[in-house]
């Protein structure tokens, strides 16, 4: 795709808006159309009124998290049909990895076709940075960013190493525990 | 005899060179690369993989430019559009039955398929058919594995065997699209140099079964060394994995890889040099630790005091005779001077074993195995070991501690213990000293008094004669494990010592 | 004598609680007004029994947690002053708001009530003095943390509000030359005449510019935005670095009881103070109807303040010494002069 490159001129700097007053003038309309438009709007939900909401936040823990359809989140790793993992250990997601928290180790597969398939392939979350290269870089599929699991906090920086199993979803991860040595 | 120079032009550039020398190495001497499988200098130009096209004035067609003479008035073009095309469509023959599985194969990232795409070919795949399927993962010798689906038909693993190890236990077999490259019958590839099959191999139809899977190549680096498992001193490259430890079960050598040199190895390696590798992270000693009369971890500075002040004490009372020093010509020449310089000019000391015993002695053939498994052999000769200074062997020693003689021994980097098996415990007992000092633990280690980390040659800079007197330098590849320093380090922190002792007697 | 001694003690601290109690309102207005403008709901997850009353406990939860924090100075600091440059601060500021006069002289039970804390005949300077003893707490602050950053900011927050107090003392100069005197209850009377008969002759009608001025360097003095160069919470570090728990939180009330001084002050000499125009207040019920007039006035210019606050975005420290020194004070004196010009040619006429 070629560059396009947008000249944006610099709006002029008026004796009008150099005075500043009545720039502040057009500011506190603005906000305060804001003020008054949301009271409206939250008293009249608090009557029982409906209408718009007076706000846009989102009250997290109880309501759940909107996720955006592109959103990046947790590895999954996929499978194929009968169950195996689709990785063939190419390491190319490691290499990709601009964290370096990609870990795969490389075994001979049983499978006559693909000869390669990891030993072990872990993910550290506590390095991740969530970029989705190793998805983008991924020649047979494998790997997916779509867990859309975002509460991934622990008490240990040893519990966000996720395993090939846990990322496959075949083992859950096992839950993390406060302890006295993080 | 010097061939008549001539004159000719390669891609527009009027060069000269000698006549009848071959266009692709006449363009390699010009820094021009022309795209090739099955050309090898040494193994002669079959001319069969076509790749090499390039376009000749005046010829009706591309010509191979590894069986085209240079001629005077000879105008070749590499890069012009008939030979671009005439290159990419040999290529992309090459390609048609090719697995293109890049992924799992070993080869991606010093690929020539990949290489030469990426160079040369670039154009959208033609092929509709379905690929023509043949045997995979065939363990066809102890170091090396075959995918015949893989292989560009080059013939270069076969004129290897042919005409290098002239073993010949590699044909091509079948026609057409259904030709393999394969075992003869009832042969298995098991020479001693069945690795360079390896590095011939343009694309990955022959992978090392050592390094299968452990690392990508891409993870690599290189640095140039000398091979020191026997007093050859091929030249090779050091691969090693030092960025992402959690391959190969964190080995940091990956692998060793010859480097051409005319005049000592060629283009080969043998496959003990090769494979050799392994012991470099195995059994490594990282901490200096003297074990009697109680086992306890020291701090260098400590224990070359400890060491110096016990050695002036025996030496006062008893005499540089009674001290053996057993040393290993795997001392690079910085090493072995100041070896001399502590043991000979300050100690003053007499019993050496240097010499190749059986322990260090291993089989020899006419192509580059030598008999001593040691690199530096020499570069002790020309300090006087050898000469002026006289061998013991195992068996002269051992009879002297039998005796009583020797009060203290000085063991470099070469298993006594071993050696002798179950008496050693009984023999090192028997001095009041023993010293330990290399990169592994091996047995004496564990039966001396003070155990000294030393580098492994692949840690430091350093220089090796090999057995024709040639002098050469291996750089360091990697940092010292733990605390480990170089041996010439060693020996000069003693020697300040016991000078300055001296010094301050006097 | 003695009656009179309580009464003033009690209508100061009256007016100290009074203050006070502003200061933890207008935390909690602050938070809802702002969250409300930018289309946000704002701090509402400290309750009491499920009851989280609009986020007002939030303030009690603060307030909890700064007296529960450890007490840290930093090593290298000097404990004493650390402790008491909050103090310094929050004291001055709120020693001004008992030197404004909430109220008149009402005439009840047989005797006259002032309902002002602090009759003094010279209470425009006595605030304003008060109110730029303020500084020492910030730069005590900043030199008691034997912090650098701190040290700066304390520095930078110094050189602001001094500029800025010369601001405000000459804005003021118009007004008080027209009211004629410096007692602030004295002044809120003058505005209680009309014009031609019909316009409040409050301090915006005759000094509208002065009024400009000193809302301008009345933010500019508070340190509130877009005035909060000295502070600048997360991106420049200021003055109160090294400050946690209550002391954090006393710099943090310190700024809003000055923000309701200075609001009082504009309400006192340019809104026409307690009165409530055209009404005569007489009687208890005129003394609760000055109050309530006085604080709804308050409460309106607080809400400007802030308004303004969370509409600007932050001046450049350049940019606030340019406004003061090259703007605000020679406009300042300007006006000064024109007002004095003006008065005597209207008095020649």
């Amino acid at each position: 795709m070629a560059a396009t490159v947008a000249t944006v001129r610099r709006p002029e700097r008026t004796l009008a808006t150099r005075i500043y007053l009545i720039e502040v003038f057009r500011g506190l309309v603005v906000t305060t159309r804001h003020l008054l438009v949301n009271l409206y709007r939250h008293a009249r939900r608090a009557l029982g009124l409906g209408g718009p909401a007076g706000a846009v936040t989102i009250q997290y823990p109880e309501d759940p998290a909107r996720l955006g359809a592109r959103a990046r989140t947790r590895h999954r790793l996929l499978k194929r049909d009968d169950g195996s993992p689709r990785c063939t250990a190419c390491l190319l997601c490691e290499t990709i990895c601009p964290a370096r928290c990609i870990r795969i180790t490389a075994e001979d597969s049983p499978v006559e076709v693909v000869e390669k398939r990891a030993k072990t392939f872990q993910i550290d979350l506590g390095l991740c940075v969530f970029c989705g290269y190793c998805a983008e870089a991924c020649p047979v599929d494998a790997i997916h960013m779509d867990a859309n699991k975002v509460e991934l906090s622990t008490y240990t920086r040893a519990d966000l190493i996720w395993d090939m199993a846990e990322l496959m979803d075949d083992k859950p991860k096992r839950p993390s525990l406060p302890s006295l040595h993080p | 005899m010097t061939a008549k120079r001539v004159t000719f032009k390669l891609n527009g550039v009027t060069l000269e060179a000698p006549e009848g020398q071959l266009v692709i190495e006449a363009a390699k001497a010009a820094g021009v690369e022309i795209p090739h499988y099955c050309y090898h200098p040494a193994l002669g130009n079959p001319g069969n993989c076509r790749l090499c096209v390039v376009e000749v004035a005046g010829a009706p067609k591309p010509m191979v430019s590894c069986r085209t003479q240079v001629r005077e008035g000879l105008e070749v073009y590499t890069d012009s559009e008939p030979a671009r095309r005439a290159q990419a469509s040999s290529l992309e023959l090459h390609l048609v039955n090719h697995p293109l599985d890049c992924p799992v194969c070993d080869q991606s990232g010093e690929c020539g398929l990949q290489d030469y795409y990426m160079k040369f070919g670039r154009y959208d795949s033609q092929v509709r058919e379905a690929k023509e399927h043949k045997r995979k993962r065939l363990e066809i010798g102890p170091h090396v594995m075959l995918d015949q689906e893989r292989c560009v038909l080059c013939t270069r693993c076969t004129r290897f065997t042919e005409k290098i190890t002239k073993t010949s236990e590699l044909g091509i077999f079948g026609r057409g699209h259904k030709e393999f490259v394969d075992l003869a019958p009832g042969q298995r590839l098991d020479n001693a140099y069945s690795g360079n099959t390896v590095d011939l191999c343009p694309v990955g139809a022959l992978t090392d079964k050592d390094f299968r899977f452990k690392v990508r190549v891409w993870y690599l680096d290189q640095t140039p060394s000398i091979c020191a498992d026997c007093s050859r001193g091929c030249n090779v490259s050091l691969h090693t994995n030092t960025k992402r430890p959690w391959h190969d079960e964190g080995r940091r050598l990956a692998r060793v890889k010859p480097r051409h040199n005319p005049e000592v190895n060629q283009w080969w390696l043998c496959d003990e040099g090769r494979y050799g590798f392994k012991k470099f992270d195995e059994d490594r000693l990282g901490r200096v630790m003297r074990l009697i009369p109680y086992r306890r971890e020291l701090a260098w500075e400590t224990a070359l005091d400890e060491l110096a002040s016990e050695l002036r004490r025996e030496l006062e009372a008893l005499g540089p005779e009674g001290l053996a020093v057993v040393a290993s010509g795997a001392l690079s020449n910085e090493d072995w001077a100041a070896f001399k310089a502590f043991f000979v000019d300050a100690l003053g000391c007499k019993r050496f074993l240097f010499a190749p015993q059986p322990d260090q002695l291993g089989i020899e053939d006419d192509l580059l195995r030598r008999k001593e498994k040691v690199p530096n052999l020499e570069g002790g000769k020309a300090l006087g070991f050898g000469s002026a200074v006289a061998s013991l062997s195992w068996e002269r020693l051992e009879a002297d501690l039998e005796a009583g003689k020797i009060w203290g021994l000085y063991l470099i980097e070469r298993d006594a213990a071993r050696f002798w098996g179950a008496k050693a415990s009984a023999l090192l007992s028997k001095p009041r000293l023993v010293v330990w000092q290399g990169p592994w633990k091996g047995r004496t280690g564990e039966l001396a008094h003070f155990r000294l980390p030393a580098t492994a040659h692949i840690e430091e800079d350093g220089h090796f004669t090999n057995f024709e007197g040639r002098i050469q330098a291996y750089q360091k590849a990697l940092e010292p494990l733990g605390q480990a320093r170089p041996d010439w380090s060693i020996f000069e922190g003693l020697r300040q010592r016991l000078g300055a002792a001296q010094k301050a007697a006097r | 004598m003695i009656g009179q001694t309580v009464w003033t003690a009690v209508k100061v601290a009256l007016a100290l609680g009074f203050g006070m109690n502003m200061a933890g309102l207008l935390a909690w207005l602050e938070r809802k007004q702002s969250a409300i403008s930018q289309d946000r709901i704002g701090a509402n997850r400290a309750a009491i029994l499920g009851v989280s009353a609009w986020g007002l406990f939030n303030q009690i939860a603060d307030a909890l947690k700064g007296l529960t924090k450890e007490n840290w100075v930093p090593p290298q600091g000097r404990p004493r002053l650390h402790a008491l440059a909050p103090a310094i601060s929050l004291g001055f500021s709120l020693f001004c708001l008992s030197a404004l006069p909430f109220g008149g002289v009402v005439h009840v039970a047989g005797r006259l009530w002032s309902l002002q804390p602090l009759e003094s005949s010279f209470g425009l300077p006595l605030v304003l003095c008060f109110l730029s003893l303020g500084v020492h707490g910030v730069v005590m602050a900043g030199y008691a943390s034997g912090s650098n950053y701190g040290l700066l900011g304390g520095l930078r927050a110094a050189a602001q509000m001094i500029s800025y107090e010369v601001c405000l003392a000459v804005s003021l100069a118009g007004c008080a030359f027209i009211y004629g005197t410096l007692d602030l209850q004295q002044a809120v009377l003058w505005q209680g005449r009309l014009l031609g008969g019909w316009l409040p002759a409050w301090g915006i009608v005759v000094q509208p510019a002065a009024f400009l001025l000193f809302l301008a360097a009345g933010a500019a003095v508070t340190k509130r935005a877009p005035f909060d160069v000295p502070e600048g919470e997360s991106e420049i570090v200021g003055y109160f670095v090294e400050y946690s728990g209550m002391k954090f939180l006393m710099f943090l009330i310190t700024d809003f009881i000055e923000s309701i001084v200075i609001a009082g002050l504009i309400v006192t000499l340019f809104l026409g103070g307690w009165q409530i125009p055209w009404v005569t207040l007489t009687g208890a019920l005129g003394g609760v109807l000055m109050l309530a007039a006085f604080s709804a006035k308050l409460l309106l210019v607080l809400l400007l303040l802030m308004q303004i606050r969370w509409t600007l975005p932050r001046f450049r420290f350049d940019q606030v010494l340019d406004l003061g020194w090259k703007n605000i004070l020679p406009l300042a004196m300007l006006n000064f002069i024109v007002t004095v010009w003006g008065v005597l040619l209207w008095r020649l006429r």
